[in-house]
C-alpha cells in the first residue's frame, strides 16, 4: 500500500484539478458515439425497449430511465448548458412548453414523419405540433376521459347501470347533476365529482378553445372558459363534489361508495383497482357527460444536437407503431394513441374489474372524439390560477364573481409579465 | 482548541519575512485548500452572481435571454402575492417555532431527570428529524386527511367539530406548523439537553440552599443560563424556517392550497421558476427572499447582542 505523503498528494490534486479542466470541453450529447433515448418509469413498456435496443443495437440506441420528476429539469439543464444532451428525449403533456424553443428538437416532417401521421389520432399528432407547423413529438400515449361509475350502486338506486343507459342518462352535464341529485335521494351524502376543479378541467377540455387562441392572444376570460368555470361552481353548490383534499379521502370514497361516479382519464383505472380492490367488479364505464376529452399523455422528441436524426427517427417510429403501441398497453398500461391499436383484438379484452366489460371500445370512443384544441406554453400557468380560485370558492366559500375576477387579475398580471397580448 | 498546537511566535516571523515571500511558494498550501474554494466557487458564488444577472433577464430555461432591466424587481415589489409568501411564511415560522420550543424543552427537563432507557428516548426523539421529509409528509396528509383521517376521528370521537386541517387556510398553516413540530421537537431537546447538562448542578444546589423552589429555580435559574442554547434553537429555526418548501408542496400542493395558505416564499420562488418557466422573475423572487432573510438575520444578530450576558452562561 502506498502511503499519502505531501508531494504524491499534491501531485494528485493537480492531476484531479487537470481532469476538472479537461471537463469543461465535455460532450454536446449524453453518451457520444450512441443514441441515449430519455424515458421514465412506466413512460413505455420495457419490453418494447428491451427489444428496441436489440433491434437498433448498430444505430447504438441506449434508452435511459432518468425518472419522472427529473426529466424536465435535467433537461433544461442540458439544452441551456450545451452539454449531455440526449439525442431523444420523451416529453410529458406538457409539450407546448417547449414551443417557444422549438429550434432545439428536430422538425420530425423533415424525417419523413409526415407518412405516418394518418396512422396516428389526429388531435393527438396537432398536439405534438408547434403553431408554425413543426412537429416536435412523436405521439407515445393518450389519456382519453370516462365517466367512472359503481353499476350496483346506481341499480341500488333504481337508476340505469348499464354503460349505454348510463350514457344516454347523463349525456349533458345538466342531466348528470339531475342524475346526481336523483341518486342521493337513496344515497345521502353520495357525490358523482371528485371536486369543483374535476368539472372545470374536463368541461373545458371538450372544447377546442383553451387559454390562448392560435395566435397566442388570450381567450380565458371568454364564455368558453366561464361556462366551465359555472359548471364547477355548480356540481359544489348542488352538493355533489366531494371536495376530496387528498387521494386518501378520495380512495376512502371509492371503498365505502360515498363516490360513486367521477369523470378521469383511462389511466386512473390502475388508481381504483389498487385502492379498492374489495370493490371488483362493480364498476363499469360509459361516455362521459358533455362528450369526449383527454387529459395527459406523452411524446418523443428528438434534439437538434443528436448526430444522426435519421436513424434516431426510424428507432422511435418503431417503437411507437401501431403494434408496439398495443404492447405499450398491454405491458405497461398506456392507452395507444395509434388507430389501429384501440381496434387491436390483444388490446379489447374484457375487463374483470369493471364486470367484464370492455373498457378499452368506451375509451377508444372518447380518444377518438377528443377536439383539436391549441395548446400553449402559457396554459399551465394559467391553468393554475383558476384552480386555486375554484377551490377557493368551494372550500373556502369565496364568492364565484369574486374568485373569477382575481383570477382573471392575476392572470392579467401573469400575461404583462410574459409579453402576452390580450 | 489553539492551545493544542504548538505555539509560533507570530511577530518574530513576521514583517521582513513575509515581504519577502511571493505569494506563489505558498502555492502548496494555496492549492491543498483549494478544493473547497472551488466547490464554494462554482456552486456557492457562482450561482449567487449568475441569479443577480438572471434577474435582469427574461428566460424560459432554454431559449436565448432577454433584456428586462429592473422589470422583474418592480413587479415584485407591486406583487401581492410574494408579500402574501412573506406573510405565510413568518406565520408559520411562529406557529411552529414558539411551540416547538416549549415542547423540546419539556422533553429536555424530562430527559434530563432520572429515568430508565435515556438512550432510547433519546432515539426515538431524535428519528423524525431523519426521516425522510416527503415520506413523512404523505402520511400527514393521510393523518390530516378530513373525512378518513385519524386525527378527525378522534376529534369526533369525543364530541368536537372536524376541522378542515387540508381545506381551511388556519387548517393548512397548522397542519404544516405541526410537520415542522414533529421534526424538529426532538432535535431541539438533545440540544437542550446538552445545554441543561452543561448547567452545574452547584449552582442549581445553591439556588436549593436559598429556599428556592422548583419553579423559582427553572426560571430564575435554569432558564437565563440556558438563553445562548436558546437563541441557537431560534437561529436554526429561523434558517430552516424561512425555507420551507417540501411539507406546503407535498400536503397542498404547489401553489399552496386553499387562497395559497401554505405557499411560502421558497414554494412561490419555485412556482414562478419551475413551474411557470419564469426563470428570470424566479430568481428576482429568490432575491427578495434574501433581503427578507438578511433582515430576520439583523433581528436575530440584535437579540443575541443585546447586553445582558449572565456571566456563567458560557
Amino acid at each position: 500500500m502506498t502511503t499519502i505523503n505531501r508531494r504524491r498528494f499534491l501531485a494528485g490534486t493537480a492531476a484531479a484539478l487537470g481532469l476538472a479542466a479537461a471537463g469543461c470541453a465535455s460532450p454536446v450529447t449524453a453518451t457520444p458515439g450512441r443514441l441515449t433515448l430519455w424515458y421514465w418509469t412506466g413512460g413505455l413498456a420495457t419490453t418494447v425497449l428491451t427489444d428496441a435496443a436489440a433491434r437498433f443495437a448498430a444505430a447504438g440506441l441506449e434508452p435511459v430511465n432518468v425518472g419522472f420528476d427529473n426529466l424536465r429539469g435535467r433537461l433544461l439543464a442540458t439544452l441551456s448548458g450545451g452539454a449531455y444532451i440526449p439525442d431523444m428525449t420523451m416529453l410529458s403533456d406538457d409539450i407546448a412548453r417547449y414551443f417557444g424553443d422549438a429550434d432545439q428538437f428536430v422538425d420530425l416532417n423533415t424525417l419523413g414523419a409526415a407518412r405516418f401521421e394518418g396512422e396516428y389520432l389526429p388531435w393527438k399528432w396537432k398536439a405534438g405540433t408547434t403553431p408554425d407547423g413543426r412537429l416536435m413529438g412523436f405521439p407515445i400515449d393518450t389519456g382519453p376521459a370516462a365517466l367512472y361509475y359503481r353499476a350496483d350502486l346506481f341499480a341500488k338506486a333504481g337508476l340505469p347501470s348499464e354503460p349505454d343507459d348510463v350514457a344516454a342518462a347523463v349525456h349533458t352535464w345538466e342531466d348528470f347533476f339531475a342524475f346526481g341529485k336523483e341518486l342521493q335521494k337513496t344515497q345521502p351524502g353520495a357525490v358523482i365529482a371528485t371536486d369543483s376543479n374535476e368539472i372545470f378541467q374536463y368541461a373545458l377540455a371538450q372544447g377546442p378553445k383553451k387559454y390562448l387562441d392560435v395566435d397566442g392572444r388570450y381567450i380565458g376570460d371568454q364564455d368558453h372558459v366561464r361556462r366551465a368555470w359555472d359548471l364547477g361552481v355548480r356540481v359544489a353548490r348542488l352538493g355533489l363534489s366531494g371536495a376530496f383534499v387528498n387521494s386518501t379521502d378520495r380512495q376512502a370514497a371509492w371503498n365505502s361508495g360515498v363516490q360513486p361516479a367521477f369523470i378521469s382519464p383511462t389511466y386512473t383505472s390502475n388508481d381504483v383497482k389498487k385502492a379498492a380492490p374489495s370493490t371488483a367488479g362493480n364498476w363499469r364505464v360509459c361516455r362521459s357527460p358533455g362528450g369526449p376529452s383527454n387529459a395527459g399523455g406523452s411524446f418523443i422528441a428528438i434534439t437538434r444536437y443528436c448526430p444522426d436524426p435519421q436513424s434516431a427517427f426510424d428507432a422511435v417510429s418503431w417503437i411507437l407503431s401501431p403494434a408496439n403501441q398495443a404492447r405499450h398497453y398491454l405491458d405497461a398500461g398506456l392507452f395507444p394513441s395509434a388507430l389501429d391499436a384501440l381496434t387491436d383484438p390483444a388490446v379489447r379484452v374484457p375487463d374483470s374489474f369493471f364486470g367484464g366489460q370492455t373498457v378499452v371500445d368506451v375509451f377508444a370512443e372518447s380518444a377518438r372524439g377528443v377536439p383539436q384544441t391549441a395548446f400553449s406554453y402559457m396554459d399551465i400557468g394559467i391553468r393554475t390560477y383558476f384552480q386555486t380560485e375554484i377551490k377557493n370558492v368551494e372550500q373556502a366559500g369565496k364568492d364565484p364573481d369574486q374568485a373569477w375576477n382575481d383570477a382573471q387579475t392575476l392572470i392579467y398580471r401573469l400575461l404583462k409579465q410574459s409579453g402576452v397580448e390580450r | 482548541m489553539t492551545d493544542v498546537l504548538p505555539r509560533v511566535d507570530a511577530p518574530a516571523e513576521s514583517p521582513a519575512t513575509k515581504t519577502s515571500r511571493p505569494w506563489f511558494s505558498f502555492l502548496p498550501q494555496y492549492l491543498a485548500i483549494s478544493p473547497f474554494y472551488i466547490l464554494f466557487a462554482v456552486f456557492g458564488i457562482y450561482p449567487i452572481f449568475f441569479a443577480a444577472y438572471l434577474a435582469l433577464q427574461r428566460w424560459d430555461g432554454i431559449g436565448p435571454m432577454e433584456w428586462a432591466g429592473l422589470e422583474n424587481f418592480t413587479f415584485l415589489l407591486t406583487d401581492g402575492e410574494f408579500w402574501d409568501a412573506i406573510i405565510n411564511t413568518l406565520v408559520i415560522w411562529v406557529m411552529s417555532t414558539v411551540p416547538m420550543i416549549v415542547l423540546a424543552l419539556l422533553v429536555a427537563l424530562g430527559l434530563n431527570s432520572a429515568i430508565r432507557f435515556k438512550g432510547v428516548y433519546r432515539l426515538a426523539y431524535f428519528t423524525p428529524n431523519v426521516t425522510s421529509i416527503v415520506a413523512m409528509a404523505i402520511v400527514f396528509g393521510s393523518v390530516f386527511s378530513e373525512e378518513f383521517g385519524i386525527v378527525n376521528a378522534l376529534l369526533t370521537a369525543i364530541g368536537l367539530d372536524p376541522v378542515g386541517w387540508l381545506s381551511d387556510p388556519w387548517g393548512i398553516k397548522v397542519t404544516i406548523s405541526a410537520m415542522i413540530i414533529w421534526r424538529w421537537v426532538g432535535y431541539n431537546a438533545i440540544i437542550f439537553l446538552a445545554g441543561l447538562q452543561a448547567i452545574s448542578p452547584e449552582v442549581i444546589e445553591a439556588a436549593k440552599i436559598d429556599g428556592a423552589n422548583a419553579w423559582q429555580t427553572f426560571t430564575k435559574v435554569t432558564l437565563p443560563l440556558l438563553r445562548p442554547v436558546l437563541l441557537f434553537s431560534v437561529l436554526m429555526s429561523a434558517i430552516g424556517g424561512m425555507q420551507v418548501f417540501v411539507e406546503p408542496q407535498i400536503l397542498v400542493g404547489v401553489s399552496g392550497g386553499v387562497e395559497n395558505a401554505g405557499r411560502t416564499m421558497v414554494l412561490y420562488f419555485y412556482e414562478r421558476a419551475f413551474q411557470q418557466n419564469d426563470f428570470g422573475y424566479g430568481a428576482a423572487i429568490a432575491w427578495g427572499i434574501v433581503i427578507v432573510v438578511l433582515l430576520f438575520a439583523l433581528i436575530n444578530w440584535r437579540l443575541v447582542q443585546r447586553p445582558q450576558r449572565d456571566g456563567a452562561a458560557r
